[in-house]
């Protein structure tokens, strides 16, 4: 079953005459488990799209739908026909979401294990709340990192604990715009593995809006926006996958 | 809303607040600085309008009497018309008065040992009940102003009277005083000194007769309501005014606050005190969120409801209220210490440092109001550009 789904969803940024529709028709269900990568030129409407999974913008019209969370949750609904306010659409996003930023966005003044764990006091949950950042940040391969802070990290490294940070509201939907933009090579394939690892073992489903090949071989689908338009949805097949790592392995480090 | 426990220092809004604050150490600085100034200001123009309240009503909430009688017309209780003394048996008559007695406010003439006049005002009370005695007595003793023209003067005042021990010997009014007392602390609000003596003396001073005085002090019985016995009083001696001391008092208080407009300038000025600590609160904390607003809109974005975001700044406001506070109380205090050897009154009575405390919150709450408009409009697809 789909994690988020969209039906006919149509995004135009302003009104009257500055009107400009991002997206267009866009229907659309991706599934837990899954990293799905979100490929398409610029301005193409990806980050409107991951904002529109993210509840960040409501759609102008169609509707988003996102599974229940629980055994007795129902399923939330956004469309122009229903009234929603942002202090309700952020309530959502804190249930449900997980952010990872091109820029990383980590609070600077808060040391690593203090961003992982203020999602955890966003969400209440204050008992053991250092354990449970530091844990993460292991599994992220920070362990030794936790008490440093952000301007003390390098790139890739703030990316990983901006992941921790994501990950510890324990999220539905995980949503990455260019998580690798900023970062070199191998640094890039690390943070694309880790976010396919926890795609897969998780029951989140990851989308990435990328423009780096390397994400490729990571991704288990791959959706192509084109003005506005899905013009292209399907998977990854192994034998690019297998190209795809041949060519890592036979590109300079 | 702020509370240092253990559990506190984990990541959370008082954490991110005490971090923004920490981190923009010169901001928090000024900001410190501009709460402590402004405390000092409210402080000390407060202290001072309730210190010249006290002062101006001195002699009348230390009197020990129950009840006034006054000339028609009196205002305060430094410049008042004389009655007949034949009002003191009137009163006594009147059933649940225990006891009245005459009581001597008048303007006199100081001639210092060493030549030079100042103006005093001479108060004369009856011995026998202490009613309207001197208080606060540091030196010499209230029986001696039983001699020929005795007086009792304040240290505070000691210089300006051009005396400093006991004995030494004066002119009132052109006739012959000497120094048997010293009280520690007893100030007026007029220039004029407060000089005490006995009714007698104070009658050989200003040539008074015995047929009059300035006041009648009553004392009520045991048990007896003040208000019907003022009514009773006022019934029976027609032609005075009846006061109950605290009426009189804060009616002495409001004569010379207001006339002399000493009132309106304090509290003008710890008002402006006010609102410079508004305005470098709201300055200082509206700075600090504008440079913060990514760490804002992140936390928006990561579906922090608004109040989460109200709660760092507000937590930055508290923490900037209680050491601005403490900063500026200490340094009020200070002033309250030194001015206390001054003929000016200082005070810091507690409730006085409540309602500074509550000033100071009020202030950094409205401080805060800009910065909360502010991260209220905040747009968490900001963090996406
Ligand atoms: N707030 C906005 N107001 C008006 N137009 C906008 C706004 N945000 C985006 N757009 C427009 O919508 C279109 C899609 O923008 P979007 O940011 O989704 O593109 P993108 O595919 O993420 O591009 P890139 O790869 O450069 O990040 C663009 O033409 C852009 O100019
Ligand atoms: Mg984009």
């Amino acid at each position: 079953m789909s994690i988020v789904s969209l039906h006919d969803v149509t995004l135009t940024y302003g009104s009257g005459a500055t009107a400009f529709t991002a997206l267009r028709g866009i229907t659309l269900g991706v599934a837990a488990g899954e990293m799905t990568l979100l490929l398409g030129p610029s301005g193409s409407g990806k980050t409107t799209l991951l904002q529109v999974m993210g509840c960040l913008l409501k759609p102008t019209s169609g509707t988003l739908r996102l599974a229940p969370i629980g055994p007795h949750d129902s399923p939330y609904e956004v469309s122009e026909h229903r009234h929603v306010d942002q202090e309700s659409l952020a309530r959502v996003r804190l249930a449900r979401h997980g952010f990872v930023f091109q820029h990383y966005n980590l609070f600077p003044t808060l040391r690593a294990w203090e961003n992982v764990a203020i999602a955890l006091d966003l969400k209440g949950r204050r008992a053991g709340m250092r354990e449970r950042a530091l844990a993460l940040l292991a599994r992220l391969g920070l362990a030794e990192k936790a008490d440093a802070f952000p301007a003390q990290l390098s790139g890739g490294q703030k990316q990983r604990v901006a992941i921790a940070r994501a990950l510890a509201g324990e999220p539905k939907i995980i949503l990455a715009d260019e998580p690798t933009a900023a970062l070199d090579g191998r640094t890039g394939t690390g943070v694309a593995a880790v976010l396919q690892e926890l795609a897969h073992e998780s029951d989140a489903a990851v989308v990435v809006v990328s423009h780096d090949p390397r994400m490729l071989p990571y991704a288990d689908r791959v959706l192509k926006l084109e003005d506005g338009v899905l013009t292209g949805d399907r998977r990854v097949t192994d034998a690019e996958r297998a190209r795809a790592s041949e060519l890592a392995h036979h590109s300079p480090p | 809303m702020l509370r240092f426990g253990r559990n506190e220092w984990l990541p959370g809004t008082t954490l991110l607040a005490w971090r923004n604050l920490a981190h923009d150490r010169a901001r928090f600085i000024v900001t410190l600085v501009g709460i402590a100034f402004s405390v000092v200001l409210m402080g000390v123009q407060m202290g001072l309008l309730v210190g010249f309240a006290q002062t101006a009503s001195s002699l009348v909430d230390h009197a020990r009497a129950d009840l006034w009688i006054t000339a028609v017309g009196t205002t305060n209780v430094d410049i008042a018309a004389n009655l007949g003394a034949r009002r003191r048996l009137q009163a006594l008559a009147v059933p649940g008065v225990a006891d009245a007695e005459e009581y001597m406010v008048q303007f006199a003439f100081w001639k210092k040992p060493a030549g030079g006049n100042e103006s005093v005002i001479l108060v004369g009370f009856d011995q026998a009940t202490g009613r309207g005695a001197p208080w606060q007595l540091v030196e010499g003793s209230v029986a001696d102003l039983a001699l020929q023209g005795g007086v009792i003067v304040d240290r505070l005042y000691a210089g300006k009277l051009g005396v400093t021990k006991l004995g030494e010997t004066l002119e009132i009014n052109n006739r012959r005083a000497r120094v048997v007392g010293f009280t520690d602390g007893i100030r007026t609000f007029t220039q004029s000194p407060y000089v005490f003596t006995t009714k007698a003396n104070a009658r050989f001073f200003t040539g008074f007769g015995s047929d009059r005085t300035t006041y009648v002090l009553v004392a009520a019985r045991e048990g007896a309501d003040l208000a019907t016995l003022r009514d009773a009083l006022q019934r029976r001696l027609g032609d005075v005014e009846v006061w109950r001391t605290a009426d009189f008092s804060r009616q002495t208080q409001r004569y010379w606050l207001v006339t002399t407009g000493a009132g309106s300038a304090l509290l003008l000025a710890a008002s402006l005190g006010l609102v410079v600590g508004i305005v470098i609160v709201g300055q200082t904390l509206y700075a600090s969120t504008v440079d913060r607003l990514p760490e804002y809109a992140t936390l928006r974005a990561m579906g922090a409801p608004n109040r989460y975001l109200y709660a760092v700044i507000l937590k930055q406001a508290a923490i900037s209220a209680v050491l601005g506070y403490a900063a500026g109380f200490a340094a009020t205090l200070a002033m309250v210490a030194i001015q206390s050897r001054s003929n000016i009154a200082l005070v810091m009575p507690w409730w006085l440092a409540l309602l500074l405390a509550l000033l100071t919150a009020a202030m950094c709450a409205l401080g805060a109001v800009f910065s909360i408009r502010r991260v209220t409009r905040i747009d968490p697809t900001s963090v996406f550009a």
